[in-house]
């Protein structure tokens, strides 16, 4: 696998008094082109007035209410993207 | 048909427009082709914008010549010899390098021209380039960072970006020598040969590129309609449903 | 049972969503990666039959309006990997997947576009059948792939005017166009319904995928719902259903058509239609040749960026 682009999460705020709102993520290499990335596929139509993007893996997130249902309190990122987690190079199939 | 720009202000413009049109076209032949799809939309979206400004640009041509033809007639059904576009437009796709080094040489040169019709008299040239303006600074931006990319990434990039850049250089020459149709319409044609020069110094070195040596050649020029061999292939694709079906309207 | 699966099913039963840190099942978590990174793929393969027509689109504003389109499925592509990956699957992954053959696109997309008027088609049946089941989908049980589908949705109305728009203007015209128009419905139509894809009893995933709501309405029941919609637009067009049975039951409330060839069917997703190859190729070709671009903007990033990651 080729050493990797990284996912960036992509906040819009539509117009000035409103809250930036997420709207999913982008992929790119450096922050130059994740903001010029998250442009392009956000924005196509004209729907911001400003971007936030903020490397994935930098997101902190609360436990959930359920955590005790769902959820394993040292799990803290966003979602289960696997170059979150990283894995020794000696440990096969995974 | 043949099809001839009498105006001067559209004689000068024309140039501006096939440019840009031949331009996009060479960027919608990127389509499904690029590094990574973001790269995709990227260069799809400055084909657009190229488009765009090429049918406005047309536009206003076509008032000029009190609207003897359309925008699509100047697009379609001009021959090779017809279109003003430069040279260096028309260099093909080689690999990404030459699409990125083609792009920042355009967007440098071309900034700059709508910088000066800003104050151009005419309500339409200056609305317009005002609203060029900022698609063009937006895709100099990104031709730009890929440049010091490229420039930096890894030695095999920075050779490619070397051999695109010493390749397309030659067509650099044309672009400087305006006509009387050019400083008629153009405030300071030296100003933007100077800030050419700026650019390209700046870039070259935070790119580590190599300046290709500068010698006056006699390159026929594209303001008396004289282009790459490629420009021929490039109209016949695009040409070719209009020229194949005259009577049909699309 | 336990409490997780409880808790999950608690939430498919009362048409909530299913968010990327909630518990799942494996296979729901597996059958949702199937699913969404095959409607990635099917953008993003897309973009080469209609690629093909954009440098001879025949007017300005023609190539203008395919390639805004274009570049709309380019972007839906990214939604979708994006999607995916909220799943636990890399977009390298879910590539190397592809060029292996392991996922598979929508075989539509390996018919070839053979004049204008294809593009015509494409956009007005092949677009208009991805909306029929994308609307579906905006309920579908997973957060972001309802959303996905709601911005997809938004921007997929104008990709099949855009389609009409060109049958419209081929039917008003001249007689080769208006044969073109024709000769593109011809090769396309049963394709556009095969889209749809099997039976439902024919269908591997079909009912799981129902059962968690990630699939909302059956194939058969979306296809009928295409057929209807659609044949009144021929008629419009004054062109040929190409179904000589194609008529409207009045007492079912449907058209009838004739049976599907699903020997064609079965053979194209199987790797066997006319451009599967191509497809293929194309795509691995493009990323293969500008791996050398991928590693010097990664080199790039490690020499001049300080990490953007709060330590």
């Amino acid at each position: 696998m080729e050493k990797g682009d990284r996912v960036w999460e992509v906040f819009i705020q539509k117009k000035s008094g409103l809250a930036f709102k997420h709207v999913g993520s982008i992929h790119a290499y450096d922050k130059k082109m994740a903001v010029q990335n998250a442009r392009d596929l956000y924005t196509r139509r004209g729907e911001g007035r400003e971007i936030w993007v903020v490397p994935a893996e930098a997101i902190v997130s609360t436990p959930l209410d359920q955590a005790d249902a769902f959820y394993d309190p040292s799990e803290d990122k966003v979602y289960r993207h696997p170059t979150f987690y990283e894995i020794p190079k000696e440990v096969k199939n995974i | 048909m043949s099809i001839t720009i009498k105006n001067e202000l559209a004689q000068f413009l024309i140039r501006l427009a096939d440019s840009e049109i031949i331009l996009g076209q060479r960027l919608a032949e990127m389509c499904s082709k690029g590094p990574f799809l973001e790269e995709d939309i990227a260069l799809s979206n400055l084909a657009l914008d190229l488009f765009g400004r090429g049918e406005e640009l047309l536009k206003i041509i076509a008032d000029l010549e009190d609207n003897a033809y359309t925008p699509d007639d100047y697009t379609f059904r001009r021959n090779e010899r017809e279109y003003f576009s430069y040279k260096i437009v028309e260099q093909p796709n080689n690999d990404f390098a030459w699409v990125i080094a083609r792009q920042y040489f355009h967007d440098v040169y071309v900034r700059e021209i709508f910088r000066q019709l800003l104050n151009h008299s005419d309500q339409q040239i200056a609305g317009l380039s005002e609203k060029v303006l900022k698609e063009i600074d937006y895709s100099y931006l990104h031709a730009r960072d890929w440049m010091v990319r490229l420039g930096i990434g890894t030695e095999e990039s920075n050779s490619r970006l070397q051999k695109a850049v010493d390749s397309l250089w030659k067509y650099s020459e044309e672009l400087f020598a305006f006509d009387q149709i050019d400083t008629n319409v153009l405030d300071d044609s030296d100003q933007i040969k100077t800030v050419w020069d700026n650019e390209i110094d700046q870039v070259f070195s935070e790119a580590n590129l190599e300046k290709p040596e500068e010698f006056k050649r006699h390159i026929l020029d594209f303001r008396q309609g004289f282009h790459s061999e490629y420009l021929g292939m490039i109209l016949a694709d695009m040409q070719y449903l209009p020229r194949a079906y005259p009577d049909a309207q699309w | 049972m336990d409490k997780y699966e409880k808790a999950f099913n608690d939430l498919i039963e009362k048409d909530l969503k299913i968010e990327p840190r909630d518990w799942m099942p494996e296979k729901y978590r597996k059958n949702l990666i199937r699913q969404v990174s095959q409607h990635a793929h099917s953008e993003v393969i897309g973009m080469q039959p209609e690629g093909n027509w954009l440098l001879r689109a025949p007017s300005l504003r023609a190539k203008q309006v395919l390639l805004a389109k274009i570049q709309d499925e380019a972007g839906h592509g990214l939604y979708l990997y994006s999607v995916a990956e909220t799943l636990g699957i890399s977009r390298q992954e879910l590539i190397q997947q592809l060029h292996d053959g392991k996922a598979k696109y929508s075989s539509i997309f390996n018919y070839p576009t053979l004049t204008w008027a294809d593009m015509g088609a494409v956009g007005w049946l092949v677009d208009g059948a991805a909306i029929v089941n994308q609307v579906s989908l905006q309920r579908t049980s997973y957060g972001p792939y309802s959303r996905g589908m709601v911005r997809i949705c938004k921007e997929e109305s104008f990709h099949q005017r855009q389609g009409y728009e060109i049958m419209i203007q081929m039917t008003n015209g001249t007689e080769d166009q208006k044969a073109m128009a024709q000769d593109a419905l011809n090769r396309f139509w049963e394709p556009s319904l095969m889209m749809f894809g099997p039976h439902d009893a024919d269908s591997a995933h079909s009912s799981q995928s129902m059962q968690w709501k990630i699939k909302r309405e059956s194939n058969d029941s979306l296809r009928q719902k295409f057929i209807d919609k659609t044949v009144p637009q021929i008629e419009f067009l004054g062109l040929e259903v190409p179904d000589v049975n194609c008529k409207w039951n009045e007492a079912t409330g449907h058209y009838d058509h004739s049976p599907f060839n699903w020997d064609e069917f079965w053979n194209v997703v199987n790797g066997n239609g006319p451009c599967n190859a191509e497809r293929l190729a194309h795509h691995r070709k493009a990323h293969t040749d500008n791996a050398w671009v991928r590693e010097a903007a990664y080199q790039y990033a490690q020499k001049t960026e300080i990490s953007a990651v709060a330590q």
